[in-house]
């Protein structure tokens, strides 16, 4: 077993100057003296293990990227949605590649490199950046800082509407030694912006030795509307750890999407901050799972303010030898009266090898307010499953059909098109492949 | 086309077909009627292969194959359709979805190339007119949301785009105000023809004004009681269930 | 509402919370080896059981006070509890009523707990636990034709050592966690009942606890043993008296139902809460859980409205194909009390079925979670689960919480969650009080209505008696 955080801090980035120097030395002084076992005891991570992280040497950060044509095509043929309908932002290995994406942003819309903002836009990031983390300061917000080599500030000016979405590709490949990749986005919208931003994990087909760690912040000023697509398909041996923060300011609304096929390790925590009265999030998300995968999704949404609304529904399908965790919290501080706040989690559980964990939770501080959370897992119903039979369809196309339905149901919540339909081919695809191999949790 | 002999079947354990006996020839329309509660409906799903209902004796052949040895899925593939009394809500599956599935899955038991998809969605927007249903509907979830006669039509819909050989409509009448009842009895009109059969489980009589009959059973605690023509069922509007537990 | 019914209300009374002016035996504040085989001497126990007590001691030793449950209070000096106190010439277990402290029969009476048979409720035998030992059970003789055993756990010890032996332990074992642990090391008395094969007891089981020695802890350990085929019907009791210094209440229930067996516990628990700005109340640290064999049938029913913290999760492991496990719950909180309360359902026999109903009410400046666990293993085919957790809050100072853990790993299980939260509305007390209701009569009202899928699963007698405990402990909670 590899002491992650012991070699991480032997190992530090080379030194860079200004701001990001800064950085990095603020969140050695957090890491010091921090083990991945002391957060693996933690209620936080009591049904995922860390273990994984320990096995490789992961301590380092990637070596330059390999040949960009290659990927190109890689990317041009599987990744997201059609390049020609976005505004494109390529990473690779944690790194931006300005060959693969668009540099120039869309008017309105600023694009500022981490390592090349200065003045006003090194201004705007030292003054959000990290703002919206968690309170307790996981110890992988400080890692993710501590490996930083670079990332993206992306501004939508006040009263903008994007006519196009933002498409961020976050891609990995397989290197000599295993690595680590940091990356951060800080989107802000000013006051009365619109935009859609659609992310994308993935990596290329070989045997993947990354462990992504990974920080998307949002910024959500006085009426501003954002959807928000995250969306998880790397290659299954890749580790992820990643959050998405949001703040959401007066009448802000925060439409997020967040889709996952399973990995080795995949977390990803969500913290949304309703923090402006009348803000409102909704959040859908689903996770597909099979063989040895392992998700976790952990979700907050802290009502700060009163006369706010959160809705969020997480939908899993979980077989094979797998295991999925969800964890969400509805906060409802005190005085957030007049709170509109609900929460569900369905899961179908369709091998007896996999297993589910689930936990809703509530804490409320004011009593003038609605809350509700229900969470099930269950099966497939054998009624409509027989119903299909018969009108001819087989045992497994049935079953692929249902479990399709039962999580295309959330993308009737989708405004965007183009993501939804994206995304129900990803599910689709997901479902015919896995309920055609044989025996497959039958 | 369909024979069944001596069929006796379980449900949860309870016995409730008790050996029954029925004969249907290619071409013919026939009616089973009977009180709540006499196997009505128990024997159009134990025709579809009902998981829960258990054949417990007896004999079903369907187009001269043993009936209990398929699967489900295989029954109506080989052209046996049952219209649901209750048809099943299936959220976040499409009706163009379902039907489009379910049709190729038919197409490729013929050994027939599947549809390609403007032709179908042409072919389903016809069969919604045809019963009245705003073709809108295609879009929708199976069933979801839908009223009752909303749900009836629908069955009726997959029942014309299937073409099957032999088609059971279990209680498609209830809760239809007279027009609907037109409109369904069109579409099993439109159906009638020498190679196919149709079964209508019924409570009422009603039904039989707008498609005929060629012959009426009368269905009691398992098994059948009397048969005879349109005039059986007329004589039943009369006298009420209670005059055959009288005669037997 | 006006400001003088409101003050009314506030300052009603904890009406359990008188002392008993009598002399006790009670050991010196502390805890070694030797305070254990003092209590053991005491009650004359065997070697075998000294030595678990030791086990249990000495594993208690390396735990640490758990701190993952939502209440807070400051750390327990556990050396300045004293953990044996007796009324005096008690000691020896409880003999004929007549040779009882009238003082004590007094005390149940005024508690509403008359000991002597001819002035008991009718149909209930009771056992009545004073302090560390149990002074007197009644209808034994009744209860000894149909074969039931029902008596203290220290005279069954001596009586039914075998049977003892043979059960204790067996369902919270000595580590289970570090109050259970303390207990099994400390345990002075409780009650102990066994269901002989196919009878089902003639009576409802009643043990009435009473704190009343001040610096005391209670350490009360159940014993409940439901033969095959037997049925049975329990219920406790309990108070203390008003004190500011919190006393600590940590008891073990253990309960055993074999094959085809039904057991049915219900607790009416009415620890003084504390004064209303929370000094003082009771520390009730709880380990209750019952152990279902094939076809056998384990239900919880509590209504908890004393106590300054509860913590407890009355718990099923459905051990045996077609086991029930059912979980009925009423927690009411007010001024500065803390719950964190809830159950546990272990689903390892195949179509086992569990059900959890919890109905939380906040009032004052107090917290309220439940916290509740529903696991069904890979080999717990046809499991089911039902759980519903509604929380009440009375008033914007207060919080409720829900912490459902669901643990699944079988592909024919159905677990089903869901909570939902609401308030005594402004609009429901206007209507209630144009049509002429006081606002208390009108928040009792709704709450009571809130809890009645819970209070139908009481026996008849103590539904009536929790609805009246929830309308006191409200008192107050109205502004």
């Amino acid at each position: 077993m590899f002491d992650y955080i012991g070699h991480t801090l032997q190992n530090p980035l080379p030194v860079t100057s200004g701001w990001l120097e800064s950085l990095h030395q603020k969140a050695r002084l957090g890491a010091l003296g921090r083990k991945v076992s002391d957060e693996s005891a933690t209620e936080s991570w009591k049904y995922s293990s860390l273990c994984a992280l320990e096995e490789n040497n992961y301590a380092t950060t990637a070596k330059p990227d390999p040949e960009p044509d290659l990927l190109d095509k890689t990317l041009s043929q599987t990744i997201g949605i059609d390049k020609s309908n976005a505004h494109n932002l390529v990473f690779v290995n944690g790194l931006f590649s300005a060959e693969l994406s668009d540099v120039e942003p869309p008017p309105g819309v600023e694009f500022v490199r981490f390592s090349h903002a200065e003045g006003q836009h090194l201004t705007s990031i030292n003054a959000s950046l990290g703002t919206m983390a968690d309170k307790h300061q996981s110890i992988f917000r400080v890692l993710n800082e501590l490996h930083l080599k670079d990332g993206m500030y992306i501004r939508v000016n006040k009263n903008v509407e994007l006519d196009k979405p933002i498409q961020i590709v976050w891609l990995t490949t397989r290197q000599a030694q295993s690595y680590t990749v940091s990356s951060r986005v800080l989107i802000e919208l000013e006051p009365g912006s619109k935009a859609q931003i659609f992310e994308t994990f993935t990596s290329d087909d070989a045997q993947q030795n990354s462990f992504t760690n990974n920080v998307t912040e949002l910024l959500l000023r006085e009426g501003a509307y954002l959807q928000h697509f995250r969306v998880h398909q790397e290659q299954e041996d890749a580790l992820h750890i990643g959050a998405v923060h949001a703040d959401l300011y007066e009448n802000a609304t925060l439409k997020s999407f967040h889709l996952a096929l399973g990995g080795a390790l995949k977390r990803v925590d969500v913290a949304v901050n309703l923090l402006g009265e009348g803000a409102d999030s909704e959040q859908f998300g689903a996770y597909l799972l099979c063989n040895d995968q392992h998700m976790d999704y952990h979700t907050s949404t802290e009502h700060f303010v009163p006369n706010c609304t959160s809705n969020e529904v997480f939908r899993g399908v979980v077989g094979g030898r797998s295991k999925a965790v969800f964890n969400g919290r509805i906060h409802i501080h005190p005085g957030a009266q007049k709170t509109l706040a609900r929460l569900s989690n369905k899961n179908l559980l369709t091998s007896d090898t996999a297993e589910v964990d689930t936990k809703p939770e509530l804490e409320i501080y004011a009593d003038d307010v609605q809350c509700a959370h229900g969470a099930t897992v269950a099966q497939l119903d054998e009624l409509a499953i027989h119903y299909l039979q018969t009108r001819g369809i087989s045992r497994a196309k049935a079953k692929a059909l249902l479990s399709y339905g039962f999580v295309a149901m959330l993308l009737e919540q989708v405004p965007e098109p183009v993501f939804a339909e994206h995304i129900t081919a990803i599910i689709n695809h997901y479902f015919q492949r896995h309920y055609s191999e044989e025996g497959c949790d039958e | 086309m369909l024979t069944i002999k001596n069929l006796q079947a379980n449900v949860e354990g309870k016995p409730i077909l008790k050996g029954l006996d029925l004969e249907i020839k290619p071409g013919e329309v026939h009616a089973i009627m009977g009180p709540n509660g006499s196997g009505k409906s128990t024997l159009g799903h134990v025709l579809a292969g009902r998981p829960g209902y258990e054949i417990t004796g007896g004999s079903i052949f369907f187009k001269g194959e043993n009936l209990i040895e398929m699967e489900t899925e295989q029954r109506a593939r080989n052209g046996l359709f049952l219209a649901f009394q209750y048809p099943v809500e299936i959220p976040g599956v499409s009706n163009m979805e379902f039907l489009k599935a379910s049709v190729d899955a038919l197409q490729e038991h013929k050994g027939e190339q599947p549809m390609d998809s403007v032709s179908f969605l042409r072919q389903a927007r016809e069969m919604y007119k045809q019963v009245d249903l705003d073709p809108g509907f295609l879009k929708r979830g199976v069933n979801e949301g839908f009223s009752g006669g909303e749900k009836k039509r629908n069955e009726l819909i997959q029942m014309l785009m299937l073409q099957p050989a032999l088609a059971i409509l279990d209680e498609t009448d209830s809760g239809l105000d007279i027009d609907a009842l037109q409109v369904v009895a069109e579409a099993v009109n439109s159906l009638r023809s020498c190679e196919r059969s149709i079964v209508m489980i019924t409570h009422y009589q009603r039904l039989l004004d707008y498609i005929k009959p060629d012959f009426v059973h009368v269905l009691s605690d398992g098994k059948i009681v009397r048969s005879g023509d349109k005039s059986l069922a007329l004589e039943l509007e009369e006298k009420g269930y209670g005059w055959i537990s009288e005669v037997e | 509402m006006s400001k003088q019914a409101l003050n009314h209300i506030i300052n009603n009374e904890y009406a359990a919370g008188f002392v008993t002016d009598i002399e006790s035996d009670t050991l010196p504040a502390g805890l070694d080896e030797d305070v254990i085989a003092f209590i053991s001497a005491k009650k004359d126990e065997p070697e075998w059981l000294l030595q678990w007590r030791i086990n249990a001691y000495r594993e208690w030793l390396k735990m640490a006070a758990p701190d993952w449950a939502h209440v807070n209070f400051p750390k327990i000096d556990f050396d300045a509890i004293s953990y044996y106190s007796s009324p005096k010439g008690m000691s020896d277990g409880p003999k004929s009523l007549e040779e009882v402290d009238p003082e004590l029969l007094a005390t149940y009476a005024k508690l509403g707990i008359p000991l002597h048979e001819q002035e008991a409720l009718a149909g209930v035998a009771v056992d009545a636990v004073f302090d560390s030992v149990s002074i007197a059970t009644t209808f034994r003789s009744k209860l000894a034709e149909a074969g039931v055993i029902f008596c203290s756990i220290s005279e069954a010890v001596k009586q039914y050592p075998e049977l003892v032996k043979k059960y204790l332990g067996t369902v919270v074992s000595q580590a289970d966690n570090f109050y259970a642990a303390l207990n099994s090391a400390v345990f002075s008395d409780g009650t102990f009942v066994y269901i002989p094969k196919d009878v089902r007891c003639p009576m409802e089981l009643s043990t009435y606890f009473r704190i009343n020695e001040a610096k005391t802890g209670q350490f009360e350990r159940t014993l409940i043993i439901a033969d095959e085929g037997s049925y049975v019907s329990y219920l406790e009791g309990c108070t203390a008296p008003m004190r500011d210094e919190n006393q600590l209440h940590a008891a073990v229930v253990e309960l055993v139902a074999l094959n085809d067996s039904e057991i049915k516990y219900s607790t009416v628990q009415n620890w003084y809460p504390g004064d209303a700005a929370g000094k003082g109340g009771i520390y009730n640290f709880v380990t209750k859980r019952g152990l279902a064999h094939k076809n056998a049938h384990i239900s919880w029913t509590q209504v908890e409205t004393g106590s300054a913290i509860t913590w407890k999760y009355p718990s099923v492991i459905l051990l045996g194909d077609n086991s029930i496990g059912e979980f009925y719950s009423v927690a009411l909180t007010n001024n500065y009390q803390q719950a964190d309360t809830g159950s546990k359902m272990i689903h390892i026999g195949k179509n086992t079925k569990s059900t959890i109903i919890s109905k939380g009410i906040s009032a004052g400046k107090s917290s309220n979670a439940y916290r509740g666990l529903v696991k069904v293993i890979p080999r717990a085919s046809g499991a089911r689960n039902y759980t519903q957790c509604d929380s009440l809050l009375i008033g914007d100072t207060c919080a409720a919480h829900t912490f459902p853990y669901i643990e699944s790993s079988n592909s024919t299980a159905v677990i089903e969650h869901e909570a939902t939260t609401s308030k005594v509305s402004d609009e429901q007390l206007y209507l209630c009080q144009q049509r002429g209701l006081a606002a208390e009569k009108a928040v009792s009202m709704i709450v009571n209505g809130f809890c009645k899928e819970v209070f139908k699963e009481l026996p008849m007698e103590f539904a009536v008696e929790a609805g009246k405990l929830l309308e006191v402990s409200l008192e107050g909670s109205v502004g």
